[in-house]
């Protein structure tokens, strides 16, 4: 689907917290695993400001880990906060998205 | 950073050559985006311009990343080099000019505004 930047903007965030969430993974894993799930759109430079942002505010532990090839790489795993964040997010678009499925079917 | 390197910036023309001699390793279209990001990094950098070293070097860290991977430039930043920036100097919270600018006016309009006729 094209076009879906605008929305995900807001979401993408909650997307990155679930993916490091399930597992301790790098940049370019995340990017992949977002590409498949079929947000085509998603380039690694946005997720790479996303991961800064996340850092900066204290959600993620950083290990460097040394790669086959290339410089050493950021991997990024869940702190507490980042944990409670993450659930914060999961009530906020269930929350979204119940109201919008509502409006949608013509409820009030 | 010690006080001759406050001064000089000793410190930074240091970090400037070990960046670009990184950069110079990258391939073509990789160091082709690592100039432009330069460029667009600049205007949010202070006086001396130390606020940026941490941004660069993270952005140039990327570039060296995907290029080790494989990846081409357009994959990683897409089209909009401006855009990523931005939001690399917002995410590590460095201002550009535009904003310092806007803090003075409202500084100003507010003491205006506090000194009637003043």
């Amino acid at each position: 689907m094209d076009d879906l930047t605008e929305m995900l903007k807001g979401t993408l965030e909650g997307c990155v917290l679930e993916i490091i969430g399930s597992e301790e993974t790098y940049g370019y894993a995340i990017t992949r695993r977002l590409n498949e799930l079929g947000f085509a759109g998603v380039i690694e430079g946005t997720v790479y400001t996303i991961l800064l942002r996340l850092e900066k505010n204290g959600l993620v532990q950083v290990t460097k880990r040394p790669s086959g090839l290339g410089p050493p790489r950021k991997f990024y795993a869940l702190n507490d906060a980042g944990r409670a964040e993450l659930a914060t997010f999961w009530a906020k678009w269930e929350y979204l998205s119940s109201r919008i499925d509502k409006l949608k079917e013509g409820g009030r | 950073m010690n006080f001759w390197e406050t001064i000089t910036g000793s410190d930074l023309t240091r970090e400037w050559k070990t960046f670009e001699a990184r950069a110079a390793a990258l391939p073509a279209d990789h160091r082709a985006a690592w100039e432009e990001i330069k460029v667009h990094l600049l205007s949010y950098g202070d006086f001396t311009g130390r606020n940026l070293m941490p941004i660069l070097d993270g952005a140039l860290g990327l570039l060296e990343e995907t290029a080790s991977e494989g990846q081409s430039v357009h994959e990683v930043l897409g089209d909009d080099i401006g855009g990523f920036c931005a939001a690399l100097a917002g995410g590590e919270g460095a201002r550009n000019y535009r904003d310092r600018w806007r803090e003075q006016l409202n500084r100003n309009v507010a003491r205006k505004l506090g000194r009637p006729g003043g």
